[in-house]
């Protein structure tokens, strides 16, 4: 009997992990983007009304999350270490376009802002399980983000562009030329999305800085990421100068991803309005180099 | 009166019957053999005097104290047996030292364990550490072990491991020591040394149970003999007569097997 | 190589930031595995049968499934099915979910260790403190006790040589031990971008630290050496 129960709360437990951790996304991909937010929305109720018997106690679910937020005092942010939008400063302390954005959307609703370093794959997880708050950490709006997270509007273009060492960069100027390439990408990124879309080899890895490493190491031929980063990460006066980027293969936005279901992110809509109307965020944003970047709002 | 009177005990292990109704008596100073095949149920018997098994059924009285009857629950709860076995010392076959002590060491432990259940422990502890050390190194040298008392047992060799043993079971001073197979794990040129200290002590009149396979030992210390076949005592009787001129068939087999060789 | 002079203070003082997590979550889990583990063996050799048939199971999967899952699991499953947050925000959180992850899982593994050194103890041992009148207390305390931790000591040596390697797994729930630190240099940390060279640094960290593990180890084994 005890074992049956135990098999069955890990089994439980492992379902909750493996299903969270980002299958969830999947089936979603051919739909609009509201219908997806929608459908996933919904399946998530439905989850959490089978697990509702067992916590009629804590009204949480039903509570707003702004008010989950309010109430405990602290809006805690997810970021990896991502320069310029996320990143310590040499005293320790969490700047970049993004991370100083948060501090004032925290201001704006009355709560101190804490950041702390997620591991990129586990980010629907940390939300989910309410060990963080919010993702903000330029990320790419993909299929697979809106599906699992109540996002911002977009207020950041990227593209993805291809790396390749610089002495071969004249062979690859365009999309046909790649297809004998093995290529380097963040697991789960949207690098990731867009050559597996074109149908290349490729070798996910942990971070878009583990991808640069492999192709400065040899053992990929490429990689694809951020070319926000890219222009800070690569070519000359860089830690990688014999890296170039080469072709863009997508254009695409960042956005803010809360707990789908969330209030917190009409609110930022809300303060991204303001703030932009302002020029406060405009300001912001030239302070580390990405004015050019920013959506109107 | 007999100092050790064992009527009717049993023992089986499972659907093996190891020992079918033994009876025997031996009287104060006497040395007893005890002899057989391996499987003859020999050993179980002498494990079974020291209550490392419990009998299914019999009685063991020592001076007329029942220590142990198939018919009393009593008799067989542990608490009741632990002080009842210190009637009997034990020498195994393989010795079983305690590795982390030393020769006097070995001998003084259980001593002084003892000791602390005394009412006058605390007001005399040193004298009684003193006593008891004192006890034990006169046992050491009794076994010829004078410049080994410090020696751990891997430093010793089979021989003073076993004569070490002795010492340990002496020391509890038990109204009778049981030795099972004692030279059987040494090597033959070692065997000696020990017969020799277990001549001496039954010289001094100990109360002894030998299980041996040494029959030319068995003839010479013993007062009486016991040749044990599948569980049954066979034969019994002074040494002249059982090794001299054995009654039983089985008794005649068994020792033209082992005095021919 | 002017460059990794450069850098290496600003690095060496973010290792040493991580090594000391890493050397907090290796000292708790010891201080809090050690003891459960005997716990859990003498759980298991129970003669109360459900006791030692729940720790058996419990031994079983724990041993039978990947410590990283353990991780995620023990972190993220609370709030996942009540809604909130139970290990509190930051750093802290995530230390005490990745010290009762390592303890609950090296426990298990001690357990076992335990169990084969109480059994391997030859049986004549506590025979011979039986005829010779000691209670089970005083046979498991003066006599068995010793022979069990000699048995012990090599096998829970290489224990916890792993366990020190181990710790980078903590990694998983965001952790920032010495690893995390190490790679933050790649993705860019205070100035430094793209640097490979902290986290193949980190690995002298680990080999110092086993190192020094190692030795007292041994001491402790050749203390031991005195009998057989």
């Amino acid at each position: 009997m005890i074992m049956k129960k135990m098999i069955a709360l890990m089994t439980a437990a492992v379902l909750a992990v493996a299903s969270l951790a980002g299958c969830g996304g999947g089936s979603a991909d051919e739909t609009t983007e509201a219908v997806t937010t929608e459908a996933a929305g919904d399946s998530t109720e439905a989850e959490a009304d089978d697990t509702a018997a067992a916590d009629d106690t804590t009204a949480a679910s039903e509570e707003s999350d702004m008010a989950y937020v309010q109430d405990k005092g602290t809006l805690v942010v997810g970021v990896t270490n991502f320069e310029p939008m996320d990143y310590l400063d040499e005293s320790g302390e969490w700047i970049g376009f993004d991370a100083d954005l948060a501090k004032a959307f925290g201001e704006s609703l009355g709560v101190e802002v804490e950041f702390v370093e997620i591991d990129w794959d586990n980010k629907v997880l940390e939300l989910d399980s309410h060990t963080i708050d919010c993702v903000w950490n330029g990320m790419t709006l993909t299929d697979e983000v809106l599906g699992a997270m109540e996002c911002s509007n977009a207020y950041c273009n990227n593209a993805q562009i291809v790396i390749v060492p610089a002495d071969v960069a004249d062979q690859y100027q365009d999309v046909d030329s790649l297809s004998d390439l093995t290529f380097a990408v963040e697991a789960g990124s949207a690098g990731e999305e867009q050559v597996s879309a074109l149908g290349l080899n490729y070798t996910p890895v942990t971070s878009q800085a583990d991808a640069l490493m492999e192709v400065a190491a040899g053992t990929s031929d490429a990689a694809v990421i951020d070319s926000l980063m890219a222009a800070a990460m690569v070519g000359e006066g860089t830690s990688y100068a014999d890296l170039t980027y080469t072709i863009g293969l997508n254009s695409e936005e960042y956005g803010v991803g809360f707990r789908m279901g969330s209030d917190l992110a009409a609110a930022l809509n809300d303060f991204f309005a303001q703030s932009y109307a302002d020029g406060s965020m405009q300001e912001l944003a030239a302070t580390y180099g990405v004015q050019a970047a920013i959506i109107e709002q | 009166m007999a100092i050790l009177e064992v009527e009717h005990i049993c023992k089986s292990f499972g659907r093996t019957e190891v020992l079918k109704d033994i009876s025997f008596s031996m009287e104060k100073g006497q040395a007893l053999s005890l002899i057989g095949s391996s499987g003859s149920g020999k050993t179980t018997l002498l494990r079974c005097l020291n209550f490392l098994e419990q009998p299914d059924g019999g009685m063991i009285r020592v001076n007329g104290e029942t220590l142990f009857d198939g018919a009393n629950p009593v008799t067989r709860q542990e608490s009741e047996i632990r002080k009842k076995r210190l009637h009997f010392g034990l020498v195994f076959q393989s010795f079983n030292l305690f590795p982390q002590y030393t020769a006097i060491g070995n001998v003084m432990l259980a001593k002084e364990l003892l000791a602390k259940e005394r009412p006058d422990y605390k007001v005399r502890k040193k004298a009684i550490h003193e006593e008891i050390r004192a006890r034990a190194e006169e046992l050491l040298r009794q076994m010829g072990l004078t410049d080994r008392m410090e020696n751990y047992p891997h430093q010793l060799s089979g021989g003073q491991c076993q004569r070490v043993a002795i010492a340990r079971a002496l020391a509890l001073e038990p109204d009778i020591l049981c030795f099972d197979e004692p030279t059987s794990a040494l090597d033959p040129e070692l065997t000696g040394e020990v017969l020799r200290v277990m001549k001496e002590l039954a010289d001094k009149n100990m109360t002894m149970i030998i299980v041996t396979h040494e029959m030319a030992f068995a003839r010479d210390v013993s007062d009486q003999v016991i040749f044990m076949d599948e569980g049954n005592i066979v034969e019994q009787g002074a040494p002249e007569q059982v090794f001299g001129h054995p009654r039983e068939e089985r008794t005649k087999q068994f020792l033209s097997r082992y005095m021919g060789e | 190589m002017d460059l990794i002079m450069e850098q290496m203070p600003i690095v060496i003082q973010a290792l040493n930031v991580g090594f000391i997590q890493t050397l907090k979550l290796f000292f708790v889990t010891l201080i809090g595995a050690l003891p459960l583990g005997l716990l859990i063996a003498f759980g298991s050799m129970s003669r109360f049968k459900p006791l030692s048939w729940l720790m058996k199971t419990i031994v079983w999967i724990i041993r039978g499934t990947p410590l990283m899952i353990q991780l995620l699991i023990i972190f993220y499953f609370p709030g996942l099915a009540l809604d909130n947050n139970v290990w509190g925000s930051g750093e802290t959180g995530r230390f005490i979910a990745a010290s009762i992850g390592f303890i609950i899982n090296y426990a298990c593994y001690f357990s076992e260790i335990y169990r084969g050194g109480i059994q391997g103890v030859p049986v004549g041992q506590e025979e011979a403190g039986l005829v010779l009148g000691m209670t089970r207390r005083q046979i498991f305390f003066r006599i068995k006790l010793l022979q069990m931790i000699k048995r012990i000591v090599p096998p829970i040596s290489n224990e916890i040589i792993t366990l020190v390697k181990d710790t980078s797994l903590a990694r998983t729930i965001a952790l920032q031990e010495i690893i995390w630190a190490g790679q933050s240099f790649l993705r860019g940390s205070q100035g430094i971008r793209g640097a490979v060279w902290p986290l193949f640094f980190t690995a002298f960290y680990y080999l110092i630290w086993n190192g020094v593990v190692t030795v007292l180890l041994g001491r402790l084994e050749r203390k031991l050496d005195y009998f057989r």
